[in-house]
């Protein structure tokens, strides 16, 4: 199976890979894990007061599309809202990574990696 | 009739896996193409049928995770979706923790050593899942069984662990 250029390239350069202090309450922390395939996917978000993310940064142990996945994640939602955040879709992930049938549930794992994040955030606020 | 009942066996996880590959051989034999070289092309086709399930269950059977999961199948539990996302937090930053450490072991002063210790820690984290796995496959309760589900998603990472951790092995043996 062929890789998309955009995988590839994602793959070969990531952007933001890294991690944030977990304990910091700026710090939202979403792990995912798909057990068909073993992948582990952390995304992490600095959250300004307004509720705007300032900062993201991904680790992700699995195949290049799971990487690519989480590396354009982090790409969108820096500067939106997370309500806006936590509208991105699955879908849009993989249309724009041109991921093939097989590898769509990376792309879902991305998205479950926002909105654990998301709610990880709010359990922090209360 | 299920895969136990093919091979004659309880319908329940613990087997001995040396009888099996016993029962197997037997099994194949009496479908074995020879035996219906002069058969109709019918009764060909059933045999060829039923060599195909039998190798099907021989390959569930032997392998415990596996046949875990088609236990679990057979039993109705419903498993969540094999993509579905696994969201455990404490498990997956383990999980993280366990990734981080293999990529550290091509770094040792000592690779032996630290190939030896990684194995180690898989087991036994691999052994205990799989030991309560066991017990609450045992026990057979709706309950149960969704823990026994639980578990061996879990069990399922850490194949995965160990597929890594033998690929890191050999490319450093190669080098």
């Amino acid at each position: 199976m062929a890789y998309s250029e955009k995988v590839i390239d994602h793959y070969e350069n990531p952007r933001n890979v890294g991690s944030m202090d977990k304990n910091d309450p700026s710090v939202a922390t979403g792990m995912v894990g798909a057990p068909a395939c073993g992948d582990v996917m952390k995304l992490q978000l600095k959250i300004s007061k307004d509720g705007i993310i300032e900062d993201a940064k991904f680790k992700t142990y699995g195949c290049g599309s799971a990487i690519a996945s989480s590396s354009l994640v982090t790409e969108w939602v820096k500067g939106k809202s997370i309500e806006e955040a936590g509208k991105i879709k699955n879908t849009a992930i993989a249309e724009e990574l041109a991921l093939p049938p097989v590898k769509i549930h990376c792309s879902i794992l991305a998205e479950d990696a926002i909105k654990a994040a998301i709610a990880d955030y709010r359990s922090k606020q209360n | 009739m299920n895969y136990f009942e093919l091979f004659g066996l309880d319908t329940s996880f613990n087997l001995d896996t040396r009888n099996l590959s016993e029962t197997y051989q037997k099994l194949q034999k009496a479908v074995h193409p020879d035996r219906f070289a002069h058969a109709s092309s019918q009764e060909q086709l059933i045999a060829v049928q039923k060599s195909a399930m039998i190798n099907d269950a021989n390959q569930t059977l032997k392998k415990p995770l596996k046949r875990a999961e088609y236990l679990l199948e057979i039993r109705n539990t419903v498993m969540p979706n094999e993509q579905a996302s696994f969201s455990d937090n404490s498990f997956l930053m383990r999980q993280m923790e366990l990734r981080e450490m293999l990529e550290e072991v091509k770094y040792a002063d000592d690779v032996y050593t630290a190939i030896f210790e990684a194995t180690q820690i898989l087991d036994q984290e691999y052994e205990l899942l799989f030991s309560s796995m066991q017990i609450q496959l045992g026990e057979n309760t709706q309950e149960s069984n969704l823990s026994a589900c639980d578990n061996l998603r879990k069990l399922k990472f850490y194949e995965k662990l160990h597929i890594e951790l033998d690929r890191l092995e050999e490319q450093l043996l190669d080098d």
